[in-house]
C-alpha cells in the first residue's frame, strides 16, 4: 500500500461546491466528448479556483489529458472530437462561435508531457508568444525574458547562454524553459499535462518546487498520474475514471478520507 | 550448403555484389567521360608521314594522330580499297587530323599502315589554332608585317618563335579590345536603336507619336548613329591595326601558305614540349574550352555560352519550382482535408513524374509560348509583332516547363519532412497563441527546409539533365547573346538559350564534322556531369546546414 501524506505547503480547504466569483478561475459545466461514436467524457461538472493548484488524478485513459486539453480547446486539432457542454471562463463559454482561439490559447498557456522546445536559441523560445503578439521592442523582450527565466527558476543556469540553442539543455532545463515560455506572455490559467512523466527525480522536485510558486500569479491544473506528486503539489484533486469524474475535492480529504469506494481503491493502489 | 545459406552469408555476399556492381557502374562512366573527355585537352604530337599510294608515288602527310583501329580487309574491299602485297586478314589504320581545311578535301584522313613508309616527329612542326577553318599545321619559315619578311636574312627557329610570340600576344590584344567594343558598346548601341524603334511603333500604335515625340527619338537616333559612326572607324581601326601582321607556313604539300595573323588564335610547337609545358597547355586549353565562345558551328572553340545558359536556366526552375511546390506541398498536407479527393490529387501529383518530358515540352509549346507568351506579345509587345517577344521559345519558358516537371519531386519530399516534424512543436506554438498560419511560418516551414532542400536537390539532378523538352520551348544550337547582358533590364528572358545536354546532342550528331567532334562530345558530357555535381554539392552543403540549425529533437 502506498502512504500518501499530504505536504504542508497547501493552503486551507474551499468550499469547491460554492465559489464565490472573484475566487472561480474557471466553472466546467455538463461537459460531454465524442471521438467519432466513442465518448471520452461524461457530464464533467467541476469548478477551478483561483491560483490555486488542482490536479487531476486517475488510471490511463481515463480521460483526465483530454479534459485538460479541452480547457485550452487543444481538442480543435482532432478533426473527430466532438464537445459538448460550456467551460466558462470569465462568465463566458469557450466553446462560443465568436471566441478567438489563438486569443484564448494566450489566455490559458499549456505545458506539455514531453519538453517541445523550438529549434531556436533559448532567448527566442521565450520570447516566441511575445513576438507573435507584436512586441519586439528589445528591451522590453530582454526585461520579460529575464523575469520568465527567474519564475522558472532557470535564470541563474542559463544567463549567459542566451542565444545558444535550446537543443543544448537538459530534459529538466528544457521543461523549465518551455514554462518559461508559457509565463512569458501571462497568461491566467497554465495547464500542465504531466509535466515530469518524462524528467529524472531531480528535476521533477526542481518542478514540483517551481509549481508551488507558479500559483502565486497563476491558477494553476495540472494531469499527474503520480499520486504522491499530486499530494505534493496541490491544493484540490480530482479523481477520474473511465471518463467520468467520480470525486473533487480538497486534496488533504482526498487523500485522507476519500468519499467513494473507487477513489480509496485508486489511491490505496488496488487498481491502476 | 544448407546450413551455409542459414547463416546469411549467401545475402550479405547477394547484397554486397549489387552494391559493387552500381558503384563500379558510376565509376566506370566516369572514369570513361573523364577519361576520354579530358585526354582531348593533353596536347597531341603531330606526326610527318611518308605514304606510299598504291601507284608508287609517295606524298607527305603532317597530322595529329587521334585514333587507330584494327579493320578486316574484307571491308576494306568492300569499299573498294585493295591492297597489293598485303595477305592478312585485318589491318591497322590511322585515324590523322590533317587540318587546312581550305586545302584538303577533309581535314581527317585514314592512312593503311602498310602504306606507311616513314614516320617522325619532327620539332618544329608547328600546330596553328585559327579563328576560321580549324588548325593549320606546318612549318612556319617567315613572319611578315605588311608583306615583307621582318628578318633581313633566313631566320633561325629560335628567333622566329620570340618573334611569333610577340606579334601573336599584340594581335590577340587587338582583337580583345575589337570584341569588347563590338560586344559592349556598340552592342548597346545597336539595343537602343530596337528599343528606339519599337518606342516609335508603340506610340504609332498607340496614336501618340506627336511631332515633338518624332523629333525627340530621331534626334536620339541621329545621336546613336553618330556614336556608331565613331565607334566603327575605331573598330575598323582596330583591324586595320591587327591584320598588319601574317605567317608563311610551308604545309604538307610543301607550298608557303600565308596566313593572317588576325585569324590565329595560337601557335604551338607540341613536339618540342617538355612535360611541364604539356600540363600547361592542358590546362590553358581547359580553361578556354570553359571560357571561351563556340566557334565554327560549336566544332571548335569553349562552350561557355551552353554552361551559363545551363546554369542560368536551373537557377530560374529553382526559383520558379520552389515557392510553388512548397506552397501545394502545404496546402495538401495542412489544410487540404483527409479524404479520398486529396488523395486522389496525391496520386495524380505524383504519376506526374513519370511523364515522360517530351510530353512536357510539347505542352510547354503549345501552351506557355503559343498561348501565353502568345498573349503577352498582343497585350505588352505589340509593337515588336508580327516578330514575338514572348511568343516564341526562350530560357523562361523553359524554366517553367522544367519547373512543372520537376514539381512533383518537391511537392513529395516537402509533405514528406512536413510530416516528420513531431506534432509537439506544433502544439507547443498552438498552445502559446499562434494561429495555424503563424506555426506554419515560424516553425513548420524553417524545419521542414531541410526536406524542401532536398526536393530542390533532386529537381536541379532532374533538370540539368534534361534536353528532349528544351529543344522544343527555348534551347538552340548557337545563341548570339547571352540571357544576362549589361543592357537594361539586364535578365532578358525572352532570349533563346545554349545547353550543354542539348550541345552534346548538337556536337555528336548534328555536326559537319563527327570525327572533330566525338572528343568535343565526351568533354562535353563530362562539364555538363561537373555542372550538375557542382549545383547539387551547393545544395546538399545548404541543406547540411539548414539540418544542423533545425535538428528536431531526438525523441
Amino acid at each position: 500500500m502506498i502512504s500518501v501524506t499530504p505536504s504542508n505547503a497547501q493552503t486551507e480547504a474551499l468550499d469547491l461546491e460554492n465559489l464565490s466569483a472573484e475566487q472561480t478561475a474557471l466553472e466546467i459545466r455538463d461537459l460531454n466528448l465524442h471521438y467519432g461514436e466513442a465518448q471520452a467524457l461524461y457530464n464533467i461538472d467541476m469548478t477551478i479556483p483561483k491560483n490555486r493548484v488542482t490536479a487531476f488524478i486517475g488510471p490511463s485513459g481515463c480521460g483526465k489529458s483530454t479534459l485538460l486539453r479541452c480547457i485550452n480547446r487543444m481538442n480543435d486539432l482532432v478533426d473527430i472530437c466532438k464537445v459538448n457542454g460550456e467551460i466558462r471562463l470569465h462568465d463566458k463559454n469557450i466553446y462560443d462561435k465568436d471566441v478567438d482561439v489563438a486569443e484564448l490559447r494566450r489566455r490559458i498557456g499549456m505545458v506539455f508531457q514531453r519538453p517541445n522546445p523550438f529549434p531556436k536559441s533559448i532567448y527566442e523560445n521565450v520570447v516566441y508568444g511575445l513576438r507573435l503578439q507584436g512586441i519586439n521592442d528589445r528591451r522590453r523582450l530582454d526585461e520579460i525574458v529575464e523575469r520568465s527565466l527567474k519564475g522558472a527558476a532557470l535564470w541563474d543556469e542559463v544567463k549567459d547562454r542566451l542565444n545558444e540553442s535550446a537543443f543544448g539543455l537538459s530534459g529538466g532545463q528544457q521543461q523549465r524553459l518551455v514554462i518559461a515560455r508559457a509565463i512569458a506572455i501571462e497568461p491566467e490559467i497554465l495547464l500542465l499535462d504531466e509535466p515530469t512523466s518524462a524528467l529524472d527525480p531531480i528535476s521533477t522536485l526542481t518542478i514540483e518546487e517551481l509549481i508551488t510558486e507558479l500559483k502565486e500569479q497563476f491558477t494553476v491544473v495540472i494531469v499527474t498520474h503520480n499520486m504522491q506528486q499530486a499530494a505534493r503539489v496541490s491544493d484540490q484533486t480530482a479523481f477520474m475514471y473511465m471518463g467520468k469524474l467520480i470525486e473533487y475535492a480538497d486534496t488533504n480529504t482526498l487523500f485522507t478520507t476519500p468519499g467513494k469506494k473507487q477513489t480509496e481503491d485508486y489511491i490505496t493502489g488496488r487498481y491502476g | 550448403m544448407k546450413d551455409w545459406f542459414k547463416t546469411g552469408r549467401p545475402w550479405i555476399w547477394l547484397t554486397a555484389g549489387a552494391v559493387s556492381v552500381s558503384l563500379i557502374a558510376v565509376l566506370g562512366l566516369l572514369a570513361l567521360i573523364a577519361w576520354r573527355g579530358l585526354s582531348f585537352f593533353w596536347p597531341a604530337e603531330i606526326h610527318e608521314i611518308q605514304v606510299q599510294a598504291s601507284d608508287g608515288s609517295t606524298k607527305t602527310v603532317i597530322g595529329e594522330l587521334y585514333d587507330t583501329e584494327e579493320v578486316p580487309m574484307e571491308r576494306l574491299a568492300e569499299s573498294g580499297i585493295v591492297l597489293e602485297n598485303y595477305s592478312e586478314e585485318t589491318l591497322e589504320r590511322w585515324l590523322l587530323k590533317v587540318g587546312n581545311r581550305e586545302y584538303v578535301p577533309l581535314d581527317f584522313m585514314w592512312i593503311m599502315e602498310p602504306q606507311i613508309v616513314a614516320d617522325a616527329k619532327p620539332l618544329d612542326v608547328a600546330k596553328i589554332e585559327r579563328s576560321k577553318n580549324g588548325n593549320f599545321y606546318g612549318y612556319i619559315t617567315d613572319v611578315l608585317e605588311q608583306g615583307e619578311s621582318v628578318f633581313n636574312s633566313s631566320p633561325e627557329q629560335s628567333e622566329l618563335r620570340e618573334e611569333l610570340a610577340q606579334r601573336i600576344e599584340r594581335v590577340l590584344d587587338i582583337n580583345d579590345q575589337a570584341e569588347d567594343l563590338q560586344n559592349s558598346e556598340i552592342g548597346a548601341i545597336n539595343y537602343r536603336l530596337n528599343q528606339l524603334r519599337l518606342e516609335r511603333r508603340a506610340l504609332a500604335l498607340k496614336e501618340q507619336l506627336t511631332d515633338s515625340e518624332e523629333q525627340r527619338i530621331a534626334a536620339e537616333e541621329a545621336q546613336l548613329r553618330a556614336d556608331y559612326k565613331v565607334l566603327e572607324e575605331e573598330l575598323f581601326a582596330m583591324r586595320e591595326e591587327a591584320s598588319r601582321d601574317s605567317i608563311v607556313v610551308r604545309d604538307m604539300r610543301g607550298m608557303d601558305v600565308t596566313i593572317p595573323m588576325y585569324r590565329v588564335l595560337d601557335v604551338t610547337f607540341p613536339n618540342d614540349m617538355g612535360a611541364i609545358a604539356k600540363v600547361g597547355y592542358f590546362f590553358s586549353q581547359i580553361g578556354n574550352f570553359v571560357s571561351e565562345n563556340p566557334r565554327e558551328a560549336n566544332t571548335e572553340g569553349g562552350v561557355f555560352p551552353a554552361i551559363f545558359g545551363t546554369v542560368f536556366m536551373v537557377l530560374l526552375m529553382s526559383v520558379i519550382v520552389t515557392p510553388f511546390g512548397v506552397v501545394a506541398a502545404i496546402y495538401l498536407h495542412e489544410y487540404a482535408g483527409k479524404n479520398p479527393v486529396t488523395r486522389l490529387i496525391r496520386i495524380a501529383v505524383i504519376n506526374l513524374a513519370g511523364v515522360p518530358s517530351i510530353v512536357y515540352g510539347v505542352f510547354g509549346l503549345g501552351f506557355f509560348v503559343y498561348m501565353v507568351g502568345g498573349s503577352l506579345d498582343q497585350i505588352f509587345y505589340p509593337e515588336a509583332l508580327p516578330s514575338p517577344t514572348f511568343g516564341t521559345p526562350g530560357v523562361m519558358w523553359s524554366a517553367i516547363t522544367l519547373a512543372i516537371l520537376t514539381l512533383p519531386v518537391v511537392i513529395v519530399s516537402t509533405e514528406e519532412g512536413l510530416s516528420r516534424i513531431p506534432s509537439s512543436l506544433r502544439e507547443g506554438s498552438l498552445a502559446l497563441g499562434a494561429t495555424k498560419a503563424e506555426t506554419l511560418w515560424r516553425i513548420i516551414i524553417p524545419m521542414a527546409s531541410p526536406a524542401i532542400m532536398t526536393g530542390l536537390i533532386l529537381a536541379v539532378a532532374r533538370a540539368a539533365g534534361e534536353v528532349a523538352p528544351l529543344m522544343l520551348v527555348g534551347v538552340v544550337k548557337s545563341a548570339p547573346m547571352l540571357p544576362v547582358d549589361g543592357n537594361f533590364p539586364y535578365f532578358h528572358l525572352d532570349r533563346k538559350f545554349m545547353h550543354l545536354g542539348f550541345h552534346i546532342y548538337d556536337v555528336g550528331f548534328q555536326s559537319p564534322n563527327v570525327e572533330a567532334a566525338r572528343p568535343l562530345v565526351y568533354a562535353t558530357s563530362f562539364l555538363l556531369v561537373t555542372v550538375i555535381v557542382g549545383l547539387n554539392l551547393t545544395a546538399i552543403s545548404v541543406r547540411n546546414h539548414l539540418r544542423e540549425k533545425y535538428r528536431s529533437l531526438e525523441h
